[in-house]
């Protein structure tokens, strides 16, 4: 038994550094805004990481999974507020069709794209989030391009109060327990068949197929549970904070290029790397915004291009293979 | 019991006639070496067999199901083994972790849990003498001892037939003797491998196989016990010369 | 009148077409000989808008002598970005180029918001317009068609007639005779890239001859997805395959976008858009080498 709890002592330091956030999130005055923001990009870089890092595919297009999750909380207040007695269960409803409305479209572009190899499937969804962006807009769903506001039904479910605390804490909060659970994902994944399959898959797919290996099933398993993980951070980071949501702003693709900042960065497949690469990213461009804001892409654009050549497995990547058979070595995974 | 057949299989390559109307039989437990010049579709047919690619006519047979178009991964758990002329290991996982893939999606796949399969590897690496390469990184590996590994992954599915490309190309004549006590004692206690070489080097072929398929430009030239096909005058003048004796 | 009207749009997407189909070749180009899909494709072309936009409203140069200038930078680029990041990555995975490409058009992007800020630019240069019977053309529109063609027909000649084109031909089909036969394999590559880079920078100051306005930093993600449509299309590793494409697939856009907006309740721009991404998912299914490519 005691073989088993060892396989998941990695959680430990993931599960140290989430609490040590929110501590100073909370005792230390102002710091809540950044600590909100580095919880965002963590939780945005592990989910991420499930397929990108795991597979070794770049999904172009994952801001699509965010968008759609952040218009299934917005439905889910939207339209259920009027029903009597609900109340705070309508925001469970919200998360369920986040997940549900992620995991849809994701099995949509799935059976399209994952039967591609490599460049063609980058190809392919490249133009997922504004061609989801375009559908909306276009064929005027969910009231099209102007979007839905719903700042009205959340006060009337939850009251002035506890929807303004949700706006500034309880949001966060979740955005905390999806990063924790997508880590314990990672690391289930890893320590199970599925993890062994995808890194087979990731380095050569041809001799993991003679290996017995089913590809295609294993990319899809990684490329669901990405993207549902991606609809609850758009659900809870984006609907609960800012109670509306417009098109062009939740499929732009430029979450998308700091999720891959973030997976690189920290380390593509690693179980940190994620949770490194989005404090470094998110500490640099809070500090970054005050001496020059908006321009962290400007900075860190040139870091990816040398990561990407001379150090491409990141952070995390060069740290276990530094601790590899040391006794340290057992927490970074 | 015939456990792999070939039925008039062709593979074409636009132009090309890659593998040309070939037939074959192995039986279970037979050794059987395919030997044939560079370009006379040696590496082709095993791509068949392990269902990289699907002929254009003909079956294959795998214990007289017929497997000609089944995907690859689906043919692995059937017991088909294969290792690759350049060896093709998982690099950034350690030989430990490369050796229980196999044995993870193998014949056993289904009842073997991770650290079943660990096990598994473990004892492999004792018998492959890479217990001192166990936790490094598979890229790592020199050649040979990658060679080795993916002999070991390819034992690790515990193979009916286990199809082996060129494994002994490179390895020094002593190395090369060891290799064939090695897969013979291993192909023997497990009573149901087969060990389909593919080689140019006739050492190793004299030394394992019971019979001898000769290809010749994508068709079958010769189809005989070693001893005959060795003498056979037509494999004589097709290339035999050059290597013959190492 | 309605039949009228569709066959002047549709003329109007050829003409609209040859200028994508010209900004689709340097994409092609590349893909064909170094076999990197460049993710960055749209960062180049939005350089060519701004270099443009600059030479017209900072120095009052007329776009067509923007071509040049465009052409030549393009290629100081490609050569720059080969030798620092493409040509090391050649051993490593694909998705290393994929990434790399695709960071080097969030840093063009970056750069280029920079230095010009992110508003949108435009510029006025009126030469007139021509009655063509079936439609009335602004003359600079018939300038950017011509001058893709043209670009078109150079490339043809330059790839079959010139030796520097043919050795960068036969590298495509087989590296290793050529290298055998004394080409710089080495400098093929990187010509080739440099090449098909220039091609995408001079594409950017044809298509804002055609569409002057909305030149901003982040004009480049559009153009992204409409050139591997193309790409697609015409067949991702041949330029001239490519050119076609662009007309095809003008025609498409046109067609489609005079369709829907007679349909109710639609907004025909996002749905136009929406479709040419549906037709590449299409075509990745059947035919992902393209429909105009020979085999």
């Amino acid at each position: 038994m005691k073989n088993q709890a060892v396989k998941y002592y990695p959680m430990l330091p993931v599960l140290a550094a989430y609490a040590v956030l929110f501590l100073i999130g909370r005792n230390m005055s102002g710091m809540w805004q950044l600590v909100a923001m580095l919880l965002f990009y963590c939780a945005l870089g592990q989910a991420f990481n499930i397929f990108l890092g795991m597979t070794g595919y770049v999904d172009f297009g994952y801001v699509a999974f965010m968008g759609v999750g952040t218009y299934g909380m917005a439905l889910a207040i939207s339209r259920l507020a009027h029903i009597e007695g609900l109340g705070a269960g309508i925001i469970v409803i919200g998360f369920v069709l986040a997940v549900l409305m992620s995991t849809l479209l994701s099995i949509a572009v799935g059976a399209v794209a994952l039967r591609l190899r490599g460049a063609y499937f980058a190809i392919a969804t490249i133009g997922v989030n504004e061609g989801f962006r375009f559908l909306i807009e276009g064929a005027r769903i969910w009231n099209g391009s102007e979007g839905i506001i719903f700042t009205a039904q959340l006060n009337q479910i939850l009251g002035r109060e506890a929807a303004s605390a949700l706006a500034i804490f309880w949001a966060d909060v979740f955005v905390l327990t999806i990063a924790v659970a997508a880590a314990l994902v990672t690391l289930i994944y890893m320590r199970s068949k599925i993890g062994y399959a995808l890194t087979a898959l990731r380095e050569d797919e041809d001799a993991a197929k003679v290996m017995g290996i089913n590809v295609t099933k294993f990319k899809i398993i990684a490329f669901i549970t990405s993207a549902s993980f991606a609809g609850l951070v758009g659900a809870s980071s984006w609907a609960l904070k800012t109670p509306y949501v417009f098109p062009p702003e939740v499929f732009e693709i430029h979450y998308t290029i700091e999720a891959i900042i973030i997976v690189l960065l920290g380390g593509a497949g690693t179980l940190l790397g994620p949770l490194v690469g989005g404090l470094i990213y998110g500490i640099s461009k809070y500090y970054l915004s005050i001496f020059i804001p908006g321009f962290q892409l400007l900075i860190f654009a040139p870091i990816i291009i040398v990561i990407i050549v001379v150090f491409p497995e990141g952070v995390v990547g060069m740290l276990k293979a530094k601790t590899r058979n040391t006794a340290a070595g057992r927490f970074i995974v | 019991m015939t456990l792999l057949q070939l039925d008039n299989v062709t593979k074409r390559f636009g132009g090309l006639v890659a593998v040309d109307h070939v037939s074959l039989e192995i039986d279970t437990g037979q050794f059987v070496g395919i030997v044939g010049p560079n370009g006379s579709g040696k590496t082709t047919l095993f791509n068949l067999i392990s269902g990289v690619f699907f002929p254009e006519e003909g079956h294959v047979y795998f214990e007289e199901v017929d497997i000609t178009r089944m995907p690859p991964y689906k043919r692995a758990p059937l017991g088909i083994g294969r290792t690759f002329q350049i060896p093709r290991p998982f690099s950034s996982a350690t030989v430990r972790e490369n050796i229980a893939v196999g044995a993870m999606f193998g014949s056993l796949g289904k009842e073997l849990s991770v650290d079943d399969s660990m096990a598994v590897a473990d004892q492999l690496i004792e018998k492959l003498d890479l217990a001192t390469h166990r936790d490094k990184a598979a890229g790592s590996l020199t050649p040979v001892e990658k060679k080795m590994m993916e002999i070991g992954r390819a034992l690790a599915m515990k193979p009916k037939i286990l199809l082996m490309d060129e494994a002994m190309a490179g390895m020094h004549p002593s190395d090369i003797d060891q290799m064939v006590a090695f897969t013979r004692q291993i192909a023997e206690e497990e009573n149901i491998s087969i060990v389909a070489m593919v080689e140019h080097i006739m050492r190793a072929v004299i030394g394992m196989a019971e019979k001898v398929i000769v290809l010749h430009q994508g068709a079958k030239l010769v189809d005989a016990p070693t001893q005959e096909a060795l003498k056979d005058p037509k494999v004589v003048e097709v290339y035999l010369g050059g290597s013959g004796g190492r | 009148m309605v039949f009228e009207q569709l066959a002047g749009n549709l003329f109007q997407g050829l003409v609209l077409g040859a200028v994508y189909g010209m900004a689709t070749m340097g994409l092609s180009l590349i893909f064909g000989v170094l076999k990197v899909v460049n993710v960055g494709h749209g960062a180049f072309v939005m350089v060519g808008a701004f270099i443009t936009f600059w030479l017209f409203s900072a120095l009052g140069v007329n776009p067509i002598f923007a071509i040049p200038v465009a052409f030549v930078i393009g290629l100081g680029l490609g050569l720059f970005f080969y030798y620092t990041v493409i040509q090391r990555l050649i051993k490593a995975p694909e998705l290393a180029t994929l990434l790399a490409t695709f960071s080097i058009g969030v840093l063009l992007q970056e750069v280029i918001k920079l230095i010009f800020g992110s508003e949108f630019r435009g510029y006025n240069w009126t030469v007139g317009k021509i009655d063509l019977g079936l439609t009335v053309l602004p003359v600079s529109k018939l300038l950017a068609c011509l001058g893709s063609v043209g670009i078109a027909v150079l490339l043809y000649i330059w790839f079959n007639r010139t030796r520097a084109g043919s050795a960068m031909r036969s590298v495509v089909e087989d590296s290793e005779g050529a290298r055998v036969c004394g080409v710089n394999v080495g400098a093929a590559y990187a010509w080739s890239f440099a090449l098909g880079i220039g091609l995408t920078v001079t594409s950017g100051v044809l298509l804002t001859m055609f569409i002057p306005v909305g030149i901003n930093p982040y004009m480049g993600g559009g153009y992204t997805l409409k050139a591997f449509v193309i790409a697609v299309l015409g067949g991702l590793s041949s330029p001239y395959g490519a050119f076609f494409g662009g007309l095809v697939f003008g025609l498409i856009e046109n067609g489609s976008y005079t369709l829907f907006a007679l349909l109710p309740g639609v907004e025909p721009f996002a749905l136009t858009r929406f479709l040419s991404f549906v037709i590449l998912l299409i075509i990745l299914l059947i035919r992902p080498t393209g429909l105009l490519a020979r085999k």
